[in-house]
C-alpha cells in the first residue's frame, strides 16, 4: 500500500505580526506544519498500517522550509519529496500541477491525502485541483476512509449531511480534522526523522513553469480587533430579524 | 468570451445569494447574470432572472464530479466571463475542478467582489481571520462566493434556456446521503455557542436557549453563576476567566451581564452578539451586535425567524 | 502561546550553539504535547478528580526521561540542560506530574551512576521509557535532613538482605514497581533496589497534602522485606554518598520545576490584570501592579539562568553541588514570592479560586523537599568558605 501525503509549511497565524501601516509581515514570519496536515499524515499511517507499504510526504516550498516535512517524517512516514519553489505564495493551481507531476514521477500511489485546507490561507483548492491534474477520482472532506480491495468507501462531512461515496483506487481525498487524533512522535522518532531520505525536485525538472500565477494578491490588511458595538433596539421580532441579517452578513450563521 | 456571469450552488439559499453577486458583477461589466440549474427537472428552484438548465446523464447527478464536468462542458460552449459558485464545501470542489478544466484562475471564498471588465477581484479572510486579503484574477475566471456575504436575490424569473452536455462518466458513486442530527459539540471546538446567564430565571428555561443553539447548529454554554453557584449546568459549560476560553465564529450571550470575568473567556470569538434587557449592561461593550430586549421574547423570535428562513 | 517559548530558544542557543536547533525542536514537540495533553487536566489533578497515572505514562512514553541517559541504556544521549528545561515546561503544565516524574528519574540517575552493569541493563531501559515507575525512599518519620540517622535496617541473610523499618513522605510509593531504598547495614547506610510487589513492603494511605495533590505521597513499611544480594547498589556503607550524588542533579531539576510553576502564575496574573478594572482602568495600568510584574519576571529569569548554569556545570563534568543548591534555594523561594504576588493581583478571586492558589500550594513543598533551604544554604556557605581558605 503506497500512500502520498501533501503537506504545507504554513505561516504560523498565531505568531503573525503586523507592520506599522497595517500590513501583515508575511516575509520571514514564523512557520509551522499546516494544522490539519497532521490529520492527513495520521490517516495515511493508519491506512498503510494494516499491510505494510510506504507513506511518502510531498511538499512544495523554499529549500529551507523543512519543518513540515520533518514533522511528518517523525510521525512515521518513510521518506519525502520536496519540490523547491521559492515563491512566498504560490497559486494553488501551480501547487497542484507541481504535486501531480512529482506524484506521477515517484508513483504509483494507491491513495493521495491532503488536509481540507491550509491553516494560513485556507483556500481548499489544491486537493480537488490535484485530483483533476492526476485524472483521479476525488472525495473531499473525508471523515472516514475504508479501503476494500480496489475500491473504497469514504464518508464526506458536508455542512448539514454526510455523504458516503464509493471511490475506486487510486484516488485523492482531503480529510477533515475530526477523522482522527494525530499521534505525537516520540523524541527518538523526531531524532531519527532527520535521517530519512528527502528527494529534492525543481519545477524545471517537473516541466512546470511557476512564472505565471492565475490568481494574484492585490492587497493585504490586518483586521482590527475592536468590537463593533452595534445596538439593535425595537420589538423582539425587529431585533431578531436585524440580528439575523447582521450575523448572516458576517458569514457566521449558516445561509 | 461572452459577457455572461454564471451563478451556481447546490443549495437553493446559497444559489440565490450567489446570484446577487452575479448581478453586481454583470452590471460592472455590462453583461448578464445567469443562474445555472444543473440537472434540474423544473426551473422552480430559483425563479429569479435568466436561467440556464444544464442537463446530462450520470449515475450520481448531485455529485460535485458530475456538476463540475457538466458546467465545464457548458462553459466551453458559452464561454462566460465569470463563473460564480456558492462557497459550500461541494461548491469549492466544483469551482476548483472547473478552473483546472478551463485553465482559469479561481478566487476562493471571496466577498466584496468587483470587476473592471478585465479582472475579477474579491476579499477574503486569511491567517485565522487576522488578515483581509484582496485577490484578483484575469477574466475569464471562476470564483467561490463566501456563503452569507450577499443577500438573496429577489425579483421575477425571465427566460430559461437549456443545454445538453451528454453523458458523463463519473469515477465516484454516491452510496447514501444522511442528514445530520443535532449533535453535542465540545465547547472548545464549537463554531457557534449560545450562552446563558443570570437573566435566565429558572433551570427549565435553559431549554429555549439550548433550542436556539441547536437551530443554529451550535452548542450551549453558560456564565459562571449558572454552573458554579446554581449548579444548573456542569462546570464543563462554564465559559470565563476561571472556566473555558472559547473561540467560536459566533458567540451569543443571552441574559449575561458581561462581567469581565466572563468576557475574558470569549475575547477570541470572531463575532459576539448579546441579548440583554439592560441597555447599560457591560456585555454590549464587548459585543459586535447587541439586542436590547427581554430574552424571553427575543430568543423565541430568533428561533422563529431562523426556522422560517430555512423553509 | 507555546510553552517552549522564544526565551527558551534563545537560552538554548547560548548554552549549546552547535546543536540548539535540534534540542529546541525536541523540546518544542514535548512542550506541545504537555500543552495539549497535560495542562488542560492540571486543575483536575489538583482537586484529585483525576489521577496523573495515565498522563504520566503517556508523557514518559514520549521519551522525557530518556533524555539524559546514553543510548545503550535506552536513552537519547542529550545534554542535562535539555532534561532540566523539559521539567521546567512540565512544571508549567502540571507541578504534580513534574514532581512525580523528576523523582522517578532520580532513581534512574542513581542506578546509572552507582549501579553495576547488570542492574543498569535490567532497570534503565524500562524506567526511562516509563514501562516501570520508580520511587526514591530515603526520608523516614524521624529522619529527614539528618539522613545519617536513618533507622531502617538491612540485615544480611544467606542470599541477600532483610529490610525492616519505615519511610515517610515517599513520592510514587504504592504506584511504583521499583524502589530505591536506603537502609542501614553493618557497614552503615546502604542503597538497595526493592522490586514491587514484595510481601515485606506495604504502603500507607496517601497523605493529605497542601499541594502537589496529583502526586501520590505516603509511608512505606518494611517488615522482613527480603531482597536478593544482587539488588544491593554499589558498596555497603556508601548509601548516603550515593544519595548526595543523586540529589545534586535532582536539585537542579527541582529548581527548573519551580521556575515553571512561577511562569504559570505570572502569565495568569498578567492576563487577569488586563481584564480586571478598578478606578476606571485595567489594574495592569497601576504602578504597584507593574512593580510586582517586574519583580516576578526578573525572579523567573534569574531562576531559569541559575538552573541552566548548574546544568551546564554538570554537563561539563564538574562538581555542581553548590550551583545546584544555589539554583534550588533561589528558584523555590522565588516561586513562592511569585505565586503569592499572583494571588495578590487576583484579589478576592486569588484567595477563593483553587485554580489560582494551587500554584502557591504546589510550590510550597519544595523549599522543604529534596534538601531544605536551610541545609542547602549551609552547603553553599561551606563550599564558599572552603574555597577562600
Amino acid at each position: 500500500m503506497k500512500v502520498a501525503i501533501c503537506v504545507k509549511q504554513a505561516i504560523d497565524e498565531t505568531e503573525l505580526k503586523v507592520g506599522p501601516n497595517g500590513t501583515p509581515l508575511i516575509a520571514g514570519a514564523a512557520t509551522k506544519v499546516s494544522t490539519f496536515d497532521k490529520n492527513a499524515v495520521e490517516e495515511a499511517l493508519r491506512l498503510k498500517s494494516s499491510g505494510g507499504g510506504e507513506a511518502v510526504i510531498f511538499t512544495v516550498g523554499p529549500a529551507d522550509a523543512r519543518k513540515a516535512m520533518k514533522e511528518a517524517l517523525a510521525m512515521g512516514a518513510e521518506r519525502g519529496v520536496h519540490i523547491i519553489a521559492d515563491s512566498e505564495r504560490l497559486d494553488p493551481m501551480l501547487v497542484a500541477q507541481l504535486l501531480a507531476k512529482a506524484i506521477q514521477k515517484s508513483g504509483p500511489y494507491d491513495v493521495v491525502l491532503c488536509s481540507e485546507g491550509s491553516s494560513d490561507t485556507y483556500c481548499g483548492q489544491v486537493p480537488p485541483m490535484l485530483a483533476e491534474c492526476l485524472g483521479q477520482p476525488y472525495a473531499g472532506y473525508a471523515r472516514k476512509i475504508e479501503l476494500a480491495g480496489a475500491s473504497s468507501k469514504v464518508e464526506r462531512a458536508l455542512e448539514d449531511r454526510v455523504e458516503v461515496v464509493e471511490c475506486p483506487l487510486p484516488f485523492v481525498a482531503s480529510v477533515v480534522s475530526e477523522i482522527n487524533e494525530p499521534r505525537y512522535p516520540t523524541l527518538i522518532q523526531i531524532m531519527q526523522a532527520s535521517k530519512k531520505p528527502v528527494e529534492e525536485l525543481s519545477p524545471q525538472a517537473l516541466g512546470v513553469s511557476t512564472e505565471k500565477s492565475l490568481v494574484r494578491v492585490e492587497t493585504m490588511n490586518a483586521q482590527s480587533m475592536n468590537r463593533k458595538r452595534v445596538l439593535i433596539e425595537g420589538t423582539p421580532e425587529e431585533g431578531a430579524s436585524k440580528l439575523i441579517e447582521a450575523l448572516a452578513k458576517e458569514g457566521v450563521i449558516p445561509g | 468570451m461572452s459577457q455572461e456571469v454564471w451563478a451556481f450552488s447546490e443549495s437553493d439559499s446559497v444559489a440565490n445569494e450567489t446570484l446577487t453577486a452575479a448581478n453586481e458583477i454583470a452590471n460592472a461589466i455590462s453583461g448578464k447574470a445567469v443562474m445555472l440549474l444543473v440537472q434540474a427537472d423544473s426551473p422552480g428552484k430559483a425563479s429569479v432572472g435568466k436561467k440556464l438548465v444544464v442537463k446530462g446523464s450520470a449515475q450520481s447527478p448531485d455529485s460535485p464530479e458530475f456538476v463540475s464536468e457538466a458546467i465545464s462542458r457548458a462553459a466551453k460552449q458559452a464561454n462566460p466571463a465569470v463563473i460564480l459558485v456558492g462557497g459550500t464545501k461541494n461548491g469549492r470542489e466544483v469551482a476548483a475542478r472547473i478552473s483546472v478544466r478551463l485553465m482559469r484562475g479561481c478566487l476562493s471564498d471571496v466577498s466584496k467582489l468587483s470587476s473592471d471588465g478585465k479582472t475579477l477581484a474579491g476579499e477574503r479572510g486569511e491567517y485565522a481571520g487576522k488578515v483581509l486579503t484582496r485577490v484578483v484574477a484575469d477574466l475569464p475566471c471562476v470564483a467561490t462566493v463566501k456563503a452569507g456575504s450577499y443577500p438573496p436575490a429577489s425579483g421575477k424569473g425571465t427566460e430559461t434556456s437549456e443545454v445538453q452536455v451528454g453523458d458523463v462518466q463519473a469515477k465516484t458513486k454516491t452510496l447514501s446521503v444522511n442528514r445530520k442530527p443535532a449533535a453535542t459539540v465540545d465547547l472548545k471546538a464549537a463554531k457557534i455557542i449560545v450562552s446563558a446567564g443570570r437573566g435566565v430565571k429558572k433551570k427549565e428555561d435553559l431549554a429555549i436557549i439550548e433550542s436556539l443553539a441547536r437551530t443554529l447548529g451550535g452548542t450551549l454554554g453558560c456564565s459562571r453563576p449558572l454552573s458554579s453557584d446554581l449548579g444548573w449546568l456542569p462546570e464543563d459549560y462554564h465559559i470565563g476567566l476561571t472556566g473555558l476560553n472559547v473561540k467560536p465564529d459566533l458567540y451569543i450571550a443571552v441574559g449575561i451581564s458581561g462581567q469581565l470575568q466572563h468576557v475574558a473567556g470569549i475575547k477570541d470569538s470572531k463575532v459576539v452578539a448579546a441579548i440583554n434587557i439592560d441597555k447599560e449592561a457591560p456585555i454590549f461593550q464587548a459585543a459586535d451586535y447587541g439586542v436590547v430586549g427581554d430574552l424571553y421574547q427575543v430568543v423565541p423570535a430568533l428561533e422563529k425567524a431562523l426556522t422560517s428562513k430555512r423553509k | 502561546m507555546p510553552i517552549y517559548s522564544s526565551e527558551h530558544r534563545r537560552l538554548m542557543q547560548i548554552l549549546h550553539p552547535s546543536n540548539h536547533e535540534e534540542y529546541s525542536e525536541l523540546l518544542s514537540s514535548l512542550g506541545g504535547f504537555m500543552e495539549k495533553k497535560i495542562l488542560p487536566l492540571s486543575p483536575k489533578f489538583d482537586t484529585e478528580e483525576l489521577s496523573i497515572a495515565n498522563s504520566r505514562k503517556e508523557l514518559l512514553g514520549q521519551g522525557l526521561c530518556q533524555i539524559p541517559f546514553p543510548s545503550e541504556y535506552g536513552g537519547l544521549g542529550l545534554p542535562f540542560s535539555v532534561y532540566a528545561t523539559a521539567i521546567e515546561l512540565l512544571g508549567y503544565a502540571d507541578a504534580s506530574t513534574a514532581l512525580s516524574i523528576e523523582i522517578h528519574n532520580a532513581v534512574s540517575e542513581g542506578i546509572f551512576q552507582f549501579g553495576n552493569e547488570t542492574q543498569k541493563k535490567k532497570y534503565l531501559p524500562k524506567l526511562t521509557s516509563g514501562q516501570m515507575l520508580a520511587s526514591f525512599s530515603l526520608t523516614e518519620p524521624t529522619s529527614g535532613s539528618d539522613a545519617r540517622t536513618i533507622g531502617t535496617t538491612a540485615k544480611r541473610t544467606g542470599d541477600g538482605y532483610v529490610i525492616n523499618g519505615s519511610k515517610m513522605f515517599i513520592t510514587n510509593a504504592g504506584d511504583a514497581e521499583t524502589y530505591l531504598v536506603f537502609a542501614r547495614t553493618e557497614r552503615g547506610p546502604s542503597c538497595f533496589i526493592v522490586d514491587a510487589p514484595n510481601h515485606g513492603m506495604t504502603f500507607g494511605e496517601p497523605l493529605k497534602k497542601m499541594g502537589m495533590r496529583g502526586s501520590r505521597t505516603c509511608e512505606v513499611l518494611f517488615s522482613d522485606c527480603q531482597v536478593p544480594e544482587s539488588n544491593l547498589v554499589g558498596e555497603e556503607g556508601k548509601g548516603l554518598d550515593y544519595a548526595k550524588g543523586i540529589l545534586h542533579g535532582a536539585r537542579i531539576v527541582v529548581a527548573a520545576l519551580n521556575v515553571g510553576i512561577a511562569q504559570t502564575a505570572l502569565e495568569k496574573a498578567v492576563a487577569y490584570s488586563r481584564q480586571r478594572k478598578a478606578f476606571g482602568q485595567p489594574i495592569s495600568e497601576f504602578q504597584l501592579t507593574r512593580e510586582k510584574f517586574a519583580d516576578m519576571k526578573t525572579g523567573i529569569s534569574a531562576g531559569r539562568l541559575l538552573y541552566l548554569y548548574a546544568s551546564r556545570v554538570k554537563e561539563m563534568g564538574h562538581d555542581c553541588s553548590s550551583e545546584a543548591s544555589q539554583a534550588k534555594v533561589f528558584a523555590t523561594e522565588m516561586s513562592l514570592k511569585v505565586c503569592d504576588a499572583a494571588i495578590q493581583v487576583y484579589g478576592g478571586y486569588g484567595y477563593t479560586t483553587e485554580d489560582i492558589h494551587r500554584h502557591w500550594r504546589d510550590a510550597r513543598l519544595l523549599t522543604i523537599g529534596e534538601g531544605t533551604s536551610e541545609v542547602l544554604r549551609l552547603l553553599i556557605a561551606r563550599k564558599e568558605l572552603a574555597g577562600s581558605a
